[in-house]
């Protein structure tokens, strides 16, 4: 899922939102099992761990755990159809750059099976890259909390002569559908912010990864440059939300990708959280002044 | 393996397209996500099964959907079985 990602700096300081019709809908409703909202249920909130409360950050707007994951799942849904266009347009193409740089982290071998899973990569971006890199021993699975994300996916595939290398699997990444010590190396792009738990994403992932295999994260980050924090702050705030409501007519969703990125954590404190799961080594790098960053971490 | 696509009534393939059938790949290495333990996959009726869990995940178009939200809770007799 890339989408969110690049909204959430846009409103960060108006306070609370206000939901469009259609989310409070889908809201009012979670209770319900809901194929294209992929509700939560109490199944998955009846193991609260120390550290976890009730509530959790939607955007700037706190709301109760099990909601989380349902109002997330509304803004991808209203999005999904408009994904691409709005990232080029909003990040000027730079979402790309981006995507490169953060794949060429992995090499798969030339002539050695390989497996390697892409969580929230419902459209494949990342996983056709990292396919395309490797063999056709290697072998990617695009696993994402939204169908109509991992449909479009699964087209591009086909059209793009990748679909015998790539797996696509609809579950959560805070209870992963696979064994321990599944695969060689594990991405989440633009994903873990919308992770109610990312504790618990973050313990999956080191579950499912072999000894030796490689954790890698691109989020949004913290913008550290004098003066160019102020110019994308007033960017992400006021012109995204704007490119929103053009496009898609959904100024809402954009409104909630600007506010999740301000309050995801920084990049020090994020790094914290990988080694807290785990992971050894523990590194970032800051791109574009720090717009995103990538977090790497091995299981040694 | 899947037996019964003319009856699925959610595939509705295009013209000259076979139903999407899951890959065997994923078969092999699936469990239920809540308790990590194997599946049983149901081809008649594009399920895997967690006996461990009483649950029965959806495939859709090739696609297991393992949320348990989305699954079927398993009836006794089908755990007997």
């Amino acid at each position: 899922m890339d989408f969110p990602r690049f909204f959430r700096s846009a409103f960060a300081g108006c306070g609370a939102r206000r939901f469009s019709t259609a989310e409070m809908r889908v809201i009012a409703y979670s209770p319900l099992p809901n194929r294209q909202g992929s509700l939560p249920l109490e199944t998955r909130m009846t193991r609260p761990r120390p550290g976890d409360d009730d509530e959790t950050d939607f955007g700037f707007t706190r709301v109760p755990l099990q909601d989380k994951q349902a109002r997330v799942d509304a803004v991808f849904h209203k999005v999904a159809s408009r994904y691409d266009l709005m990232n080029d347009l909003m990040s000027a193409g730079m979402h790309r750059v981006w995507k490169d740089l953060f794949t060429a982290q992995i090499r798969p071998p030339r002539n050695a099976p390989y497996h390697h899973l892409d969580v929230a990569g419902g459209t494949g971006d990342i996983a056709f890259r990292i396919a395309q890199a490797g063999s056709p021993r290697t072998e990617v699975t695009v696993l994402d909390i939204n169908g109509d994300m991992l449909e479009v996916g699964r087209e591009r595939a086909q059209k793009r002569g990748l679909a015998e290398r790539l797996t696509f699997v609809e579950a959560n990444a805070e209870d992963l559908p696979f064994p321990d010590r599944t695969f060689d190396s594990y991405t989440i792009a633009f994903g873990i912010r919308n992770v109610p738990r990312i504790p618990r994403a973050l313990s999956e992932a080191f579950r499912v990864l072999k000894r030796g295999g490689r954790f890698l994260c691109l989020e949004f980050s913290h913008v550290d440059v004098p003066g160019f924090d102020r110019l994308y702050e007033s960017y992400s705030f006021k012109a995204i939300p704007l490119i929103g409501q053009a496009v898609t007519g959904d100024a809402d969703s954009y409104r909630y990708l600007v506010e999740s990125i301000r309050k995801f954590p920084d990049a020090d404190l994020f790094a914290d959280m990988i080694a807290e799961a785990g992971f050894s080594r523990v590194s970032f790098t800051r791109l574009s002044g720090g717009i995103v960053a990538i977090h790497s971490g091995w299981k040694l | 393996m899947q037996t019964n696509d003319d009856k699925e009534p959610r595939q509705q393939p295009e013209a000259g397209s076979e139903p999407t059938r899951i890959d065997p790949r994923l078969l092999e290495i699936l469990v239920c996500p809540l308790t990590k333990t194997t599946l049983e996959y149901d081809a008649a009726r594009q399920e895997l099964i967690s006996r461990a869990a009483r649950l029965a995940y959806p495939i859709r178009d090739g696609i297991p959907i393992m949320l348990p939200e989305e699954a079927r809770p398993l009836e006794d007799e089908a755990i007997a079985r």
